[in-house]
């Protein structure tokens, strides 16, 4: 699949020098895009990688004339076979080129479909608006679009509504009316990070598919690096505004050189070693509101020289196709890199994996769950979010339930917590006594002390309108936790030490801080009771990935210290080996196989589970290329006549299924 | 940019060595200065309209408050002399008098204050209720199928027909005339804040606070209050437009306020009256009544706007 590597003899379609672009928000000049260049070749796919506020989305949004009102390019050129496209100044030029010549995906699928018109008439619009085509014509087209874009059935969904599509779905309608006019560029941002994995490995698939057939130039803007290994032929790293290295995805891969780069590689889960610290990125990307003197990364970049500060670095090259923007590659800066790769060889060498949790003496169940099922009302329709679960919880472990979205994994942690009280049947035991139905106030109140919840979105999970000092200190005053006002403030200021936040923070409101930095005030808010057991419902999905590994770091710094046990709701496998001993995977509100980590990695045995690991992408150009992901369809289980039972197979493998399919399972096990 | 930023052969290799790490500065990085309340005034004033309006309404009150203290020109009181009745505006009667020789300008701040006085009243009452109620309405399932029929009910029934027949069972006066608007405005009110407080009520730092344990009384002072304050104030300045609006209207039709009291209804009333012949009379209540509404109305409109944080660019 490398053959397109080979397009430096080529002509660059469309080629960017310089451009800037500048925003007025609120009074004041915020400077998104600070000179990037990038050139893109016929049929090749680049993907633009950093941070969310980097400006990748910006940048790319410029070639199709789409910044925002406020917003405009103020420097550098835009050349599109020869044209400049900055000179563009109505829409009637850019509609030359916008979904014409250059086509947008975008993240959110149901933004750019509108939901009260059906699928077929929205990408039939596109096509008569652009070429004129007769209505009968047209349409013909559009269902030829569908069934392409791997719709089956297309003729009747064709008169169907956005509503009616799964999330994957409508991306492939999104994919269908963005190349309906035969784009020769097509801009993808973040095309799967909405969407669950599985899905989000088939709509990959999909697009490269349709770069070969119709010969496009695809450019990926993303922040999951796996995604990149994945589709890439060159990487453009973005930070600050200003492209920072560039090159094949290999030499990206392989020999990263600019310390950004390299951090954001480092901090992954997947190359992470168990029981030791991720690397992590402190900080959050610079506000672009200020000027930027030298490297923008070197208030962030523990190793950064003094050079850094003081000037910004010009590009480096390093090979015909790979350059970076580092004072690291100048030749005086030679010793001092020596030095740095001696080190990172030698922590690398060291590093052994920690102990795997030990469940052979017998440890004791913290938390029990039997036949759990949570029922809800939609429209009327009464249905099981989640269906009969059982599984334990040992204390000091962790345990991870992974699914995909809808699968009921919140609900599960929710109905542990005592959020949802009336439509929960089944038992939760904690600490062998049923925690649901009615209890006494007494119960109630120790349970809220030792049980505590992390939340998913951080930018959700925070009163907007209350200082983080009110915040944190929410649980102590409901239980006057604090002998005194001082007494308060000294725990308040110890917590927030512990999750590494200075404590001159807890006057300020939580708009002022970053998404990582909410999270740990989140994280703050729950530790401040003292609680033994935490339920961490997606603590890190809404995370740009060097944030997410602050808080990993953290959740396990804390369960080594205080002897925490978490439940872990995920639905990004590669997280939940790095943390977890224990995954539970749970599959449309039942959990279908349970087992130490390790060991579900090994022999995976439900089909689901098999889909769910092939399809998790891994940081490695070479592995992701080859890579062929199963598609789960539950309609193979045949559960009429045999129900489906949860066996515990071999010792600490539970899964689910009928006889036919244990039988089978067992097999499995044998043979390997 | 890059051109300029060539390596030059001034360059100190001295530089090229590990400069000291600021942790607290690593962290500091990305730090908004945004603010909810500054960014809505900001927004909010930005208009030159809203100024203006937000002026003649401090002006309005302000005048409508002390006019009465200090002013010893009693508005009740009737001359018998005809010379005095219908007088042009003159010296003496800025605006004229009226049928009765009572002094145009002085009645109309009483009016102006007992008006404001009344609007200020049902609005507090309105956008009060409304709030428990929607409150109550937003955080009890088990409530929603009664009030929505409830809501159907009252909203159904022409809300001009419904005054005017409470206005003629009980016997004319403030407090009638409190009653009959009050009585109404807040289902509006509360249906609209159950609709906010629906949306509050799961997210995610409200459940948060679920599991910490606080009480229902700190949810609704510390997570839910603060949030829809902004929504209060709109709603309140939409509010006293109409109740003043409405009290004009029932006096038009004639089962508004007792005669003898000064509103800007009756006022408003009896220069109709008198219209066709001396159609100044009607000049200055008129003018006062239709820069309260407007004012209130853009005031309220425009602050709605203001407090939405998308419009906060």
């Amino acid at each position: 699949m490398t053959e397109t590597a080979c397009f430096h003899g080529a002509e660059p379609i469309l080629s960017a020098k310089n451009v800037e672009i500048k925003f007025n928000l609120r009074g004041k000049v915020l400077t998104a895009v600070r000179g990037a260049s990038l050139d893109l070749y016929p049929g090749e796919t680049l993907a633009i990688v950093g941070e969310s506020g980097c400006g990748k989305s910006v940048f790319t949004k410029s070639f199709i004339g789409m910044l925002d009102k406020n917003g405009s390019v103020t420097g550098g050129q835009i050349l599109y076979r020869g044209e400049d496209l900055t000179q563009y100044t109505t829409e009637a030029e850019w509609l030359r080129i916008r979904g014409k010549k250059i086509a947008m995906v975008f993240q959110d699928p149901m933004t750019s479909l509108n939901p009260v018109r059906t699928i077929g008439e929205q990408i039939t619009e596109v096509i008569t608006w652009h070429f004129g085509t007769e209505h009968e014509q047209a349409k013909r087209e559009a269902v030829n679009l569908l069934k392409r874009v791997g719709i089956t059935d297309a003729e009747s969904r064709y008169r169907q509504y956005p509503g009616e599509f799964s999330g994957g779905m409508r991306q492939r309608v999104v994919i269908a009316a963005a190349i309906a006019c035969r784009p020769e560029i097509l801009i993808c941002d973040e095309p799967t990070t909405a969407l669950d994995v599985t899905v989000q490995a088939q709509i990959l698939q999909l697009i490269r598919r349709l770069q070969k057939e119709l010969n496009m130039t695809v450019v990926y803007i993303t922040h999951d690096l796996g995604v990149v290994a994945n589709v890439a032929d060159r990487v453009s790293v973005m930070y600050a505004g200003q492209i920072i290295e560039h090159g094949t995805v290999h030499e990206i891969f392989q020999q990263p050189a600019h310390p950004y780069t390299k951090a954001l590689l480092r901090s992954l889960p997947q190359l992470g070693v168990k029981g030791h610290a991720l690397y992590s990125i402190n900080g959050t990307p610079p506000n672009l509101f200020k000027e930027i003197a030298g490297d923008a990364f070197a208030p962030r970049n523990p190793e950064a020289m003094e050079i850094d500060f003081e000037q910004e670095p010009p590009s480096f090259p390093l090979s015909e196709t790979h350059w970076a923007k580092t004072w690291l590659l100048h030749p005086y800066a030679r010793e001092y890199r020596a030095a740095l790769d001696e080190r990172d060889f030698h922590i690398h060498e060291q590093r052994q994996p920690e102990q795997a949790f030990d469940y052979s003496g017998n440890p004791e169940k913290l938390l029990q769950v039997r036949d759990l099922s949570v029922r809800f009302k939609l429209a009327g329709k009464e249905f099981s979010a989640v269906d009969h679960v059982n599984f334990d919880v040992y204390k000091g472990e962790t345990l991870s339930l992974v699914g995909e979205s809808g699968s009921g994994k919140t609900t599960i942690g929710r109905a542990i917590m005592r959020i949802y009280q009336s439509n929960v049947t089944g038992q939760i035991l904690y600490k062998g006594r049923p925690i649901t139905g009615k209890l006494d106030k007494e119960t109630v109140r120790r349970l809220r002390m030792e049980m505590q919840m992390i939340f998913q979105d951080p930018m959700a999970s925070l009163n907007e309108r209350a200082k983080v000092d009110y915040i944190i200190s929410e649980g102590l005053y409901n239980y006057h936790l604090y002998k005194n006002k001082a007494d308060r403030n000294r725990k308040v200021a110890e917590i927030m030490d512990e999750v590494g936040l200075s404590k001159d923070f807890s006057s300020r409101f939580p708009h002022e801080f970053s998404g990582g930095q909410r999270q740990r005030i989140g994280i703050a808010r729950s530790l401040v009771m003292n609680p033994d057991f935490i339920v961490a419902d997606e603590p890190i999905s809404a995370l740009d990935v060097s944030i997410r590994a602050q808080v990993i770091n953290l959740l396990n710094k804390l369960k080594r210290e205080r002897g925490l046990t978490y439940l872990f709701i995920a639905h990004d496998l590669s997280v939940v080996r790095f943390i977890s001993d224990r995954i539970a995977v749970i599959n449309k509100g039942r959990i279908v196989e349970l087992a130490a980590c390790e060991e579900l990695f090994r022999h995976p045995l439900h089909p689901y589970t098999k889909a769910l690991l092939s399809a998790v992408p891994y940081p490695d150009p070479d592995t992701e290329r080859d890579k062929n992901p199963l598609v789960y369809d539950r309609r193979m289980h045949n559960y009429d006549a045999d129900k489906p039972q949860w066996v515990e197979i071999v010792p600490g493998h539970f899964v689910l299924g009928n006889g036919e399919e244990l039988a089978l399972y067992r097999k499995e096990i044998e043979a390997s | 940019m890059e051109q300029e930023k060539r390596p030059n052969a001034l360059l100190d290799p001295l530089k090229f060595r590990a400069a000291v790490y600021d942790q607290i500065r690593s962290e500091d990085a990305g730090f908004s200065n945004y603010s909810y309340w500054r960014s809505t005034l900001r927004t909010f004033f930005k208009s030159k309209a809203v100024v203006l309006l937000v002026g003649v309404v401090i002006l309005l009150i302000l005048m409508s408050v002390f006019y009465p203290i200090f002013s010893d020109v009693d508005p009740t009181r009737i001359s018998r002399l005809p010379l005095e009745w219908n007088l042009r505006p003159s010296r003496e009667h800025w605006f004229g008098t009226d049928t009765l020789g009572r002094d145009i300008w002085a009645r109309a701040w009483y009016g102006v204050r007992n008006s404001f006085l009344l609007g200020f009243a049902i609005a507090c009452s309105d956008v009060g209720f409304g709030t428990i109620a929607g409150a109550l309405w937003g955080y009890n399932k088990k409530l929603d199928p009664f009030m929505i029929e409830l809501y159907n009910i009252m909203t159904n029934i022409p809300s001009t027909v419904y005054l005017v027949l409470l206005a003629y069972i009980m016997n004319t006066s403030y407090l009638t005339l409190f009653i009959s608007m009050a009585s109404r405005g807040w289902i509006v009110e509360a249906r609209f804040f159950r609709n906010r407080i629906l949306s509050l009520r799961d997210s995610e730092y409200n459940i948060a606070s679920k599991c910490l344990g606080t009480s229902m009384r700190r949810i609704a002072f510390r997570n839910i209050i603060p949030h829809i304050i902004s929504l209060i104030i709109m709603e309140a300045a939409l509010c006293i437009p109409y109740s003043i609006g409405a009290e004009v209207f029932m006096g038009f039709v004639g089962v508004g306020m007792p005669v003898d009291a000064i509103t800007l209804g009756n006022i408003v009333n009896q220069g109709r009256a008198s219209f066709t012949l001396h159609p100044y009379q009607m000049l200055l209540p008129s003018g006062i009544l239709c820069l309260i509404t407007v004012a209130f109305y853009v005031i309220g409109n425009k602050f709605a706007d203001a407090s939405d944080p998308r419009n906060h660019v």
